[in-house]
């Protein structure tokens, strides 16, 4: 009991963690901003915009529900899991030892440099690699069949609320994990064996000072029904939460656009960029007649994982018969 | 008026002063009661540790004069003299006054070379034994004629004191006294320590190896920046315990390893100065309980435990006093690595680098001295470190030649030697679980994990 206890109230703990999305400052920024959005550009009062924001319909459709439900048993399961995997300390280490021993560089080659501007550098560095880390990661997630079994965990989502960003099956929750501690050791360890102790990051209630600016700007409308658009030249810089919407959509020229979290410049250079559109609803998940099962907790976890199983047998087939097709060219060539 | 401090302090001492029983206040080191059966002579406490104390003032006063180049002064100290030699070190400076002044105030006939270790030690190059490598270092020392030799990069006062610590009092305290000494037919408690002696077997092994761990007495009721200050030199009021006005070194002062252990646990991470000496006078009290009878296997066994705890957390004392000054070394050959690419001036810089490697070299080579032969971990560390620092012309000493000159070659560079002391510092931490981790080269890289917190949450941005 108490075990199930320490997991709720860490799970509760996630609301006040402004390291996290679903921080309650950041609900409240979103709130307001969507609110504003509804009243200057959708034309309604503010009690309207409320209602709208908090349409029952959709925090209390199927798909919103098992987000919810998914948030709490992931809690759990990672919890279990978590402690199994390789922390960023222990990467950072062995980069740290690895960099020594490069006679051509120098450890602590820049110590000299002024504090302030090493932490600037350093909190720059770091958000980027994050960003594009992450976007390398996503971009993988749906380009590979065994990832996007996973992925579509996430995509099966048919409302969007904030938290949609929990919908997330385990394994790729251990993904990633390890990118984070991977892109981390390696901030970290590059840091500090050109800078030397004076590494350090520049937050603001403990986030990244970039992380906290995404989030309080209103990063959980991402995954939300308001569809908020910046200008076009800013939406090839920063993702607006409608672009990311549009990643969620059915519609097939929306399918593997918009793979950044934060900046668009990514997807711009990599061909994935798709501009916000003025639709007026868009049909959300993996198509279009998704069948209701697939919000099931048991579709969420195990569906992925027999999809897992099937494209590895058929890849495993298709191997022999490779194999035993180019082993009669070879009998015949022989002959 | 008195100040609200000073009436507290006032107020704890006289309190102090007060419930102090005949013998033994639960936190000193004596006095304990005679329980020789069939003594008849006037004497009314049983601890000595007089010898180990002579040993100390010896140690500290070679280190001092190590840097001369006076072989025959220095082996004076090292080899015993005669003569009533007098204590170079510590001696009295400004109000912090030192009672005795001549090493026989405090013991005579003494010597370290006698009570150093008998095994070969493999982080100095020659396959000497310890006696043998201390004697080596003096002799090279003098011939030097100065403390720091650029030529070598060996700091000769840090290294013969800091192997010194090692190889005498830890050594005899761990492997001899607290080891074989503690058997149940070796210096029994039923006798006399030696024919006259006025105390039993087990009491004098017990108080031995108590001196040579080199606690005040009386060190249990201070703090450890109090216990520190007092070998530094700077709190008269806690090192005089009887309140005389001197320091009585056979009782008031902090020596070698006891005061690295009250450095250590200064930063409030460890508590290494009280664990060890709480166990030396809780082994007291149980030797004395015993009241001159033989001690029963009952007896001995909790002695064997707290043994295990002085001996593990001494062993702790020296792992991390080889981590700070690895970390000293990974500093210093950064500034030198800096002042190199601007042409400036090393001398300085590099004298430091000699010093800190002096005395990472001394600890690394006195953790060997222990009970058990560290194995592996001692190969890594002695091949990590090497015979020698690396030098500004990124040579290195590499052996000795039969004259006992020291042999130098190609060494494998800063970077690879930086890599080495991080790979010591974690050695350190893997086989010692050291904690107080001073000049930890890490700590920005694990207080940056730690602020980054991961990211071990199944969210999809």
């Amino acid at each position: 009991m108490d075990i199930l206890n320490f997991l709720f109230l860490d799970s509760v703990f996630e609301f006040f963690d402004p390291k996290k999305r679903i921080f309650i400052g950041y609900i409240l920024t979103s709130t307001i901003i969507a609110s504003l959005w509804l009243i200057v550009f959708k034309k309604i009062n503010f009690s309207q915009s409320i209602k709208k924001i908090f349409d029952k319909k959709i925090f209390f459709s199927r798909s919103a529900k098992s987000d919810y439900l998914l948030f709490f048993l992931n809690q759990i399961i990672m919890s279990i899991i978590n402690p199994l995997l390789i922390t960023q300390l222990a990467i950072a280490t062995a980069i740290f030892y690895y960099l020594h021993s490069f006679s051509w560089l120098n450890s602590g080659a820049f110590n000299n440099t002024p504090e302030f501007l090493i932490i600037t550098l350093f909190t720059i560095f770091h958000f980027v690699l994050e960003d594009f880390s992450k976007f390398i990661v996503h971009r993988f997630m749906h380009k590979w069949p065994i990832l996007w079994a996973l992925h579509k965990v996430h995509h099966s989502a048919t409302c969007l609320t904030p938290m949609t960003v929990f919908r997330t099956h385990p394994l790729e929750g251990v993904i990633f994990t390890l990118r984070g501690a991977f892109t981390q050791a390696i901030s970290i360890s590059v840091f500090v064996f050109f800078f030397g102790s004076n590494v350090d990051i520049a937050t603001i209630l403990g986030a990244n000072i970039f992380i906290f600016a995404f989030n309080i700007a209103g990063a959980n409308l991402r995954h939300s029904h308001i569809d908020i658009s910046y200008w076009k030249w800013v939406e090839f810089i920063i993702i607006s939460p409608a672009q990311h919407q549009l990643h969620h959509s059915v519609l097939q020229q929306h399918h593997d656009k918009n793979f950044g979290v934060a900046l668009a410049l990514w997807d711009w250079l990599f061909g994935s960029l798709h501009h916000s559109e003025k639709i007026s609803q868009l049909t959300l998940g993996i198509d279009i007649n998704q069948k209701e099962e697939t919000h099931s907790l048991t579709s969420l976890y195990f569906d992925p994982l027999k999809e897992i199983l099937f494209i590895t047998i058929k890849r495993i087939k298709r191997l022999k018969s490779t194999l035993k097709s180019k082993k009669h060219i070879s009998i015949g060539v022989n002959r | 008026m008195l100040s609200a401090t000073s009436k507290l302090l006032l107020a704890g001492v006289l309190g102090t002063t007060l419930t102090l029983p005949a013998f033994g206040d639960g936190h000193s080191y004596g006095p304990f009661p005679i329980t020789l059966k069939g003594y008849s002579g006037d004497k009314t406490n049983s601890v000595s540790y007089t010898g180990q104390i002579a040993r100390h003032v010896q140690h500290d006063s070679l280190k001092k004069l190590a840097g001369s180049g006076n072989l025959a002064e220095m082996m004076a100290y090292f080899k015993g003299s005669k003569k009533n030699k007098s204590i170079i070190a510590p001696a009295s400076k400004g109000d912090f006054k030192i009672k005795q002044t001549l090493l026989n105030e405090i013991s005579s006939g003494k010597n370290l070379s006698g009570k150093s270790y008998k095994g070969i030690v493999n982080g100095w190059p020659g396959g000497l034994t310890g006696a043998e490598v201390l004697e080596h270092m003096i002799n090279k020392a003098a011939e030097h004629g100065s403390a720091f030799d650029p030529n070598t990069g060996y700091n000769y006062p840090q290294l013969i004191s800091k192997f010194a610590m090692g190889a005498v009092f830890y050594n005899q305290a761990v492997d001899n006294y607290l080891d074989e000494k503690l058997g149940p037919d070796n210096k029994p408690n039923n006798k006399p320590y030696k024919d006259g002696a006025h105390y039993t077997g087990k009491e004098h092994v017990w108080d031995e190896a108590f001196g040579y761990w080199g606690a005040a007495a009386h060190s249990l009721n201070l703090t450890a920046e109090q216990n520190y200050n007092i070998t530094k030199m700077k709190d008269m009021a806690a090192a005089d315990h009887n309140g005389d006005g001197v320091v009585d070194l056979k009782s008031e002062f902090n020596f070698a390893h006891a005061y690295y252990a009250a450095s250590y646990d200064k930063s409030g991470k460890t508590n290494y100065f009280n664990t060890v000496t709480q166990a030396f006078v809780d082994g007291r009290k149980i030797i004395t309980a015993a009241n001159g009878e033989a001690l029963t296997s009952a007896q001995r066994s909790q002695l064997h435990a707290l043994r295990d705890v002085i001996g593990q957390n001494w062993e702790k004392v020296i792992a991390e006093s080889v981590f700070k000054y690895a970390g000293s070394v990974y500093k210093d050959i950064d500034k030198l690595q800096t002042i190199m690419e601007s042409n400036g001036d090393t001398t300085k810089a590099f004298a430091t680098y000699g010093k800190h490697w002096g005395e990472l070299k001394g600890f690394a080579l006195a953790l060997q001295c222990g009970k058990s032969n560290l194995g592996e971990t001692a190969v890594k560390l002695n091949r990590m470190i090497g015979f020698g620092p690396v030098l500004l012309n990124l040579s290195q000493v590499t052996g000795i030649d039969s004259s006992g000159n020291f042999i130098k070659d190609e060494s494998s560079g800063w970077d690879e030697y930086k890599l080495h002391m991080l790979k010591i510092q974690k050695l350190m931490v893997d086989i010692f679980a050291v904690k107080a981790k001073a000049n930890d080269q890490l700590a920005n890289i694990s207080d940056l994990s730690a602020k980054l917190g991961g990211s071990n949450s199944a969210e999809n941005d």
